[in-house]
Parts: C-alpha cells; structure tokens; sequence
C-alpha cells in the first residue's frame, strides 16, 4: 500500500472543507431552492462535491476523505446539511445518504480510472452512477431504519416514491455542474496528476 | 456565523467536561446500543433518569442543551405522531376524524420517541462537553488498533485536525466571494431555474482555486518544516486516563446492568 503523500492529505483534508460548505451552499445562496412538484427543495452539493473529490483524487484518497468528513461530524463540528452534527445524524432516515458519499466518491474515481482518457462521456458516467448509488444505498437504508430502530413499517416502494423529488434535483445537479465545471475539472484532474 | 463555527461545545469546569474523551467515546458508544434493550416502563425510567442526571452533572444551562436538541423535536414528534395513526394494538381509545387511536399506539409512540430523546441527548453530552480537538484526538487514540492492518490512523487524524481549522476559513471564503460576485451583477436570487443553477458556477470555481491553492502551500509549508508521517511524532496534548475516568466507568457498567435487572 502506497503511503499518503503530505499533499494528498491536505488536498483531503480542503475536500472535507468543501462538503462542509457543499452541504450548507443556501446559508450563502438562500435563493436556490429547487421547486419540484410543487415542493421547494433546498440543493445541498454533497453528491456533487463527494463525486469531484472521486474525480480529482482518485477512488481510495476520496473514500478516506469521506470517511473523514464523517468523522469529523460525528465529533460534533457543524458539518452535516442544516448545520447538524452527532453520531444521532447517522441513525436518522438520511443517515445512509450521508455514509453512501463514500461508496459514491470511490465508483466516481474507479470510474475515471477505467474509462480513461478523460472525457465528457466518463465524466457523465462517473457523476451518473455516484448520484444512483448515493440514492440506492440511502433509500435502502432508509428502508432499514424505518422497519428496525424507527419501528415504523413503510413499504420499500413507497420510501422510493418519496425520494423521487430528491433524486431528480440530485441527478440535475450533480450533471449539471459536472457539466459546467467539464473544463475546469479537467484541468485540475491534470494538476493534481503531476503532484500527487 | 459565528456560533456555528465554534460548534456545540459549552466550556465549563464539570467532572464530565473534565472526563477523558475516549471515556466518554465508549460510554456513548456502548449507551446507543444499550439503549435498544429496554422494553418495559422500569427500564426506560432508569435509563431517563440516568441521562437526565448526567446531563445536570454537566452543569450546562439547559438552555443550551435544549438548543441542541433543537433540530431534532420535529423528529421526535413527528415520529410519535405516526406512530400514532399507524399502530393498531390494544384498544381503542379515541376516534379522530375517522382514525382510531388505539391505547397500544400511545404505548409505543411514547416508547420510540422516549427512546429517540434518550439516544439524542445523551450522545449530545459528547459533543457540549468535549471539544472537536479533543475529540479527534481521542479518535485517534481508540483507532490506534487499526494500524495492525495498516489503516492510516495518524494521516486521518491529521486530515481531520487541518480541516477543522480551514472550515472557518473557507466559510469565510465563500461569503466573500458571494458578496464579491454578487457586486460584479451575479444575480443568484430570481431568473429562471437555469440561470439560477449557473450562478452557482461563478461562486464554485473561485472557492476551489482559493481551496487547492491553500492545500498546496500548507503542504510546502509543511514539508519545509519536516513533517514526514505518524512514525515516532511526539504530541503536545497527552490524554491520560485517571482514576476519575475509571469510576465513571464503572458507575456506567452498574447502570447498565441495572437495565438488565430491570428488563423483565
């Protein structure tokens, strides 16, 4: 195993910085909220921001990273969405969104990697799968949570049908902005190639 | 902004504040599985007056503990209210707009949300008496095992500490940048759904720049300085367990096996 250079480190340790403002983007753009159905959705740039940290640093750094985040937040330090924090986070309906970002950073990065040379299509592929795991792993486990410990019984379909709204404006956005950034985030993929 | 940054911890001089972090790690570890024991009135009294006292020996105004739990009453009601209207045990208490209330709904509605209120307050203890910093290094400590199977336990630890001083920063970062862009005529209030998206990218680019800019001049930083890896790094804060931390212990295993001996 290859051990972490400094740089890698700090890099991870700035994508932490960046979920933790990624999770909270309304506090400093209030305005965008996303209406669906007649819903309001406030955007949260979790997924996007774990699916640019498997893009840029690779499957297993941005899985560490992650997992930091997560710890970090566990510790108590206001990084989750809505300025929340605690171990109690990750028992609620949505704590599987928050432990997929790890599995989704590392299939965006295993993704780029397999399918290089870097293009738009890898990087549609990358951010489209990262979005469908974050949800296939978070509904489940939203599923898991109701049933067991929440003690509510609510169908597998009907936990789905309830995350439509959310699953729209994630896939949007994460496509969206990977799309925007297309050109940015290639150069950046370039950079950190000759330093890490 | 500002309250956020310096999180939940409240700085007093209590025999809890004064605990070991890893102490009061494994004690809340242990709480949260423990507390899916209890079955019966007995054993969710005690666990109630158990978390209840704790959170006094704090000697945290309950204000700010009830700030905390703040994000957190909706869950509770709302997990208590469809409790009610789904379960369907016992006998029939009230009829509401055609829904039937049964007596074993209350029951349990009371039963999950009680055992939510524990599982919240109690794991909040943590987090309004320790700080990040001594969390994190208490993480460190209880993950040393893992090295054996080459978990890199010192680099995470590392990692967590650098992002905790630059969340602040960066926070600040955007603000500014928000502010700057927005006098430069992003509109990021009205348009249509598109254009609103797009503001968005004025804002991301300049953060991750000033972002990964500040990672690599911390990591020269550094590297000037000598900074190579976990092996043989000596540290400025030494946790220590004492016999305060081992009496809490025990205190917390009688608590527990009062839970079994009340369970049936």
């Amino acid at each position: 195993m290859k051990k972490y250079q400094t740089i890698d480190l700090t890099y991870s340790a700035f994508f932490i910085c960046l979920m933790a403002i990624g999770s909270n983007i309304t506090f400093w753009i209030p305005f965008l909220a996303i209406p669906i159905g007649g819903v309001s959705v406030p955007v949260s740039l979790q997924t996007f921001i774990s699916i640019l940290a498997g893009i840029i640093l690779g499957k297993r750094l941005a899985a560490f990273s992650i997992f930091g985040y997560l710890l970090l937040g566990i510790a108590g330090v206001p990084v989750f969405a809505q300025m929340q924090s605690g171990i109690f986070v990750l028992f609620g309906y949505t704590g599987g969104f928050l432990l997929s970002f790890i599995v989704t950073a590392y299939l965006a990065g295993l993704i780029i990697e397999i399918k290089k040379p870097f293009t738009k299509r890898s990087i549609f592929l990358a951010s489209l799968s990262g979005t469908l795991v974050n949800y296939l792993i978070g509904v489940t486990y939203m599923y898991i949570a109701m049933n067991t410990w929440m003690g509510l019984e609510v169908s597998y379909y009907a936990s789905w049908v309830s995350m439509i709204p959310f699953l729209i404006k994630d896939l949007g956005l994460s496509l969206f902005i990977t799309f925007a950034l297309y050109s940015v985030i290639q150069r950046l993929s370039l950079l950190q190639k000759k330093h890490i | 902004m500002s309250s956020i940054i310096i999180g939940q911890y409240v700085p007093a001089n209590s025999v809890v504040h004064r605990l070991d972090p890893r102490a009061k790690i494994v004690m809340i570890f242990c709480f949260v599985v423990f507390v899916f024991f209890a079955n019966n009135t007995l054993s969710y009294a005690w666990l109630t007056v158990f978390a209840v006292a704790s959170a006094l020996l704090t000697q945290i105004p309950l204000r700010f503990i009830a700030k905390g739990l703040s994000p957190v009453w909706f869950l509770i009601i709302f997990t208590f209210i469809l409790h009610l209207f789904v379960t369907n045990e016992g006998t029939v208490l009230v009829e509401l707009f055609g829904f039937q209330i049964y007596s074993g709904a209350l029951i349990q509605g009371v039963a999950i949300s009680l055992r939510f209120f524990l599982l919240i307050l109690f794991t909040s203890l943590l987090t309004l008496t320790t700080t990040p910093i001594e969390i994190t290094d208490a993480i460190e400590t209880l993950l040393n095992p893992l090295k054996k199977i080459k978990f890199p336990v010192h680099e995470l630890a590392l990692m967590m500490s650098i992002s905790l001083r630059f969340i602040p920063t960066l926070m600040q970062e955007t603000e500014k940048i928000s502010k700057a862009q927005a006098s430069r005529g992003v509109d990021f209030r009205t348009g249509p759904l598109k254009d609103r998206i797009q503001a968005v990218v004025p804002l991301l680019v300049p953060l991750f720049v000033s972002a990964f800019k500040r990672a690599e001049e911390l990591a020269m930083a550094m590297e000037a300085r000598g900074y190579q890896g976990g092996e043989g790094r000596t540290r400025l804060r030494e946790l220590v367990i004492v016999k305060r931390d081992w009496l809490a212990m025990l205190a917390f295993a009688l608590v527990i096996a009062g839970l079994f001996f009340f369970r049936y």
